[in-house]
């Protein structure tokens, strides 16, 4: 991937996941959803979903506009869905058999962790308030306490 | 054949039963020859780690994901239980829903810690409600081993807690470690829960949200050093006293602890006089030997394996003073079956138990901190005893802390449903998970089986594992007693999510698959509790049982045959601190007759 088509991967990924570009950095598995994507999807697709990316406007129409052009478009739609679930649960699902007659399949694209950090790392836990269950725990007792204030 | 040199006793497998048994003659310099069928994959640190470094990469993250078979000591898989492979053969009519685990250290390996008593009523279910069997023996002679088993096993609570439904406790005792502190949610539910007045037929109960007693590292009492992690090295054996000293809230009992603050049988094993010790993992018995005329056991055959993904085997006869069988349930039932071992009752490999268990899953009015601490810290207990025994079974309800995890996959299964249902995407998403995740609670509605001579393990001789051992062949049924307890459960779980403010979220086409059964108009969806049990039930006669009150073998004077398998009834408490106890009560007799 180039500097400049990385720059879209990031700035992509936080306005899908909700997470600011520092906070996606720092997970430490940023490389390997890239490379997880870049192994199932052509080239093709995924250029054209980060130019999408770039031509959404500004301002009280963007929400809609990642709707109508990235979300619900046949082809960008689905790899958007699953980079989301890559950033939020380290996991990979397939495609939707649509998406796969018309661009082709990897052997690659099955149910899968992506890796064991990718699980630990999962945006999910930071969403919850909590931690990957049987890493980073609170110590002992923290469970007592009310939960944190769930930031967005 | 290679003979093994003579012991004063061979103990055919290394769980919670086998590493206490070793651990008490070993004690008094008995030589021990211990077998254990599966790897011991878990004896160091390092080794430890690697199984949870391999669960963090699995997609299916079930009780078993950290610990896969060796080829050579095939194990059930809960997965199986869908597709209906795997090393069980299932013959109905309904699912038998559990698995255990064949390591050194057994099943304790991931189990969830939880070390109830049982109630001094479960010990005479026949003359009080008409219904099962009664023991031969009674709470009051099992609670001084209930002491010694909380204090190996390493049990916290508070009496204070516990001492209710009868449950009486010694004089100034209390648990070696103050209970573990309740989780967020549970303080939330307690504040609406507690009081709640409810009827069963005539009955009425209060309830009370319950600390559970937990075989889990807290804050020691006097002079209690609680165990921590097991770390075996070949210059000499080790307990991490400074690892694990307490729970630090990984939210991963089952399957693994990361830092062994939960109890597993390594840390017996490792306490063990190592000196009298000789433990011989991947080597799985295949026989036992008797002579016809007396008998008595004259040795055991097994199968040992140097590769965990081989068949390749040596075979190896072991002979001893006395013959122990630690092995599980199922696996010592079976072993004696395939050895046509004296089965007069004709009760060897029936009376098959379990927990079968309902799950009631929705989200609390405001975030309770869901996936944070130990998987449970408290349940609702209060329905374990009662009149209604004589019509319909009791239960008991855990409260899950890691939200809706086993119910359907959450947290992924969340986020799926937010990303692909919902086409949530950014701070929108971000927020409903957030608001959606900490709000989701779970209890498991465990209701009790009653023995039944159909449920029962066979072996036949179509049915091999790789090693050329029996698969264990299971018949089972849950009968009206237990459905119509499942009805009950179900009901008041309803009633309890009402008065708490819960949005009743349950529903199990949408959930993670469970097999099902039909009661009237209603279908259950039940999982299984790892709680086996009842097969080679102990009793007051050679008629109508397998072994005696001390789980000693009616017709082979010289084998003991312990665990869960020798439970008559099994009432609504785990069943680990109970056959703990039992345990530590043969090994009193094994001590003084070998002594004498």
């Amino acid at each position: 991937m180039s500097s400049e088509r990385t720059e879209r991967f990031f700035d992509l990924s936080a306005l899908l996941t909700g997470f600011d570009r520092a906070q996606l950095l720092g997970t430490g598995v940023a490389d390997q959803y890239r490379r997880t994507l870049e192994q199932v999807v052509c080239d093709e697709v995924l250029d054209d979903l980060l130019r999408a990316y770039e031509r959404l406007p500004a301002g009280e129409r963007r929400e809609a506009a990642v709707r109508s052009e990235i979300l619900d478009h046949a082809d960008r739609g689905p790899v958007a869905r699953n980079l989301i679930m890559l950033w939020y649960s380290g996991t990979w699902r397939p495609l939707p058999d649509d998406w796969r007659k018309a661009h082709g399949t990897s052997p690659l694209d099955t149910d899968r962790v992506v890796s064991g950090e990718a699980y630990v790392a999962g945006l999910q836990w930071v969403a919850a308030g909590a931690h990957p269950m049987a890493a980073r725990p609170g110590g002992f007792g923290s469970w007592a306490l009310p939960p944190e204030r769930i930031d967005a | 054949m290679t003979e093994d040199q003579r012991y004063d006793v061979v103990v055919v497998g290394a769980g919670v039963n086998g590493a206490l048994v070793a651990k008490c003659l070993t004690g008094r310099k008995l030589r021990v020859l211990l077998l254990e069928a599966g790897p011991a994959a878990a004896w160091t640190f390092d080794g430890y780690v690697k199984r949870l470094d391999d669960f963090y990469g699995v997609y299916a993250k079930g009780p078993e994901a950290p610990w896969p078979a060796a080829v050579g000591a095939p194990q059930p898989d809960t997965h199986d239980v869908r597709t209906g492979g795997g090393y069980f053969v299932q013959k109905g009519p309904h699912k038998y829903a559990s698995s255990y685990t064949r390591y050194a250290g057994g099943s304790t390996l991931h189990w969830l810690g939880v070390a109830l008593r049982m109630l001094p009523e479960d010990f005479s279910l026949h003359s009080r409600y008409g219904r099962g069997r009664d023991w031969p023996l009674g709470y009051a002679d099992l609670e001084p081993y209930y002491r010694k088993a909380e204090r190996e096993l390493g049990v916290a609570a508070d009496v204070a807690d516990q001492a209710h439904l009868g449950v009486e406790f010694a004089p100034g005792y209390d648990y070696p470690m103050r209970r573990i502190p309740p989780s967020y949610s549970d303080q939330m539910l307690a504040a609406t829960v507690d009081g709640m007045r409810l009827s069963l037929g005539s009955e009425e109960f209060a309830l009370k949200i319950r600390s559970y007693p937990a075989a889990r590292n807290g804050i020691p009492r006097g002079d209690f050093v609680p165990d921590g992690a097991v770390d075996e090295r070949t210059d000499g054996q080790a307990l991490g006293r400074d690892i694990g000293q307490r729970c630090q809230g990984n939210t991963a009992c089952t399957p693994i602890c990361p830092v062994q603050a939960k109890y597993n049988a390594l840390k017996t094993l490792a306490k063990a006089d190592h000196r009298y010790l000789h433990l011989v993992t991947q080597a799985v018995a295949s026989r036992i030997n008797v002579d016809p005329a007396s008998g008595a056991v004259q040795s055991v055959e097994y199968k040992r394996y140097t590769e965990a993904d081989s068949p390749r085997h040596t075979v190896h006869r072991a002979t001893g003073r006395v013959y122990v069988l630690a092995a599980h349930a199922v696996e010592n039932a079976k072993l004696m079956l395939a050895s046509g071992l004296g089965n007069r009752s004709g009760e060897l490999g029936r009376n098959l138990m379990d927990h079968p268990c309902l799950y009631a899953w929705g989200l609390m009015p405001s975030p309770a901190g869901a996936y944070r601490g130990p998987l449970s810290t408290a349940g609702l207990d209060d329905l374990r005893g009662g009149a209604f025994r004589a019509r319909h079974a009791a239960f008991r309800f855990d409260i899950g802390n890691d939200g809706w995890h086993s119910t359907t996959g959450a947290p992924d299964s969340t986020v799926a449903d937010a990303v692909y249902t919902r086409n949530l995407f950014g701070k929108q998403l971000r927020r409903h998970l957030g608001s959606n995740l900490s709000r989701q609670i779970r209890f498991s509605l465990a209701v009790e089986q009653l023995p039944s001579a159909d449920n029962r393990v066979t072996v036949d001789p179509q049915y091999l594992d790789p090693l050329g051992n029996p698969r264990p062949v299971l018949s089972y049924r849950i009968e009206e007693y237990t459905l119509d307890g499942m009805a009950a459960a179900a009901e008041v779980a309803r009633k309890v999510f009402e008065r708490a403010g819960i949005t009743d979220c349950t529903n199990p086409d949408e959930g993670t698959w469970f097999p099902s059964v039909e009661h009237g108009d209603e279908v259950f969806h039940y999982h299984g509790m790892g709680h086996f049990a009842g097969t080679h039930v102990m009793g007051d006669s050679p008629e109508t049982s397998v072994t005696d009150p001390d789980q000693r073998s009616w017709e082979h004077r010289n084998l003991y045959v312990l665990g869960s398998g020798s439970f008559p009834t099994m009432g609504t408490s785990n069943p680990t601190l109970t056959m703990a106890a039992l345990t530590l009560r043969t090994a009193d007799r094994l001590v003084a007759e070998l002594a004498s």
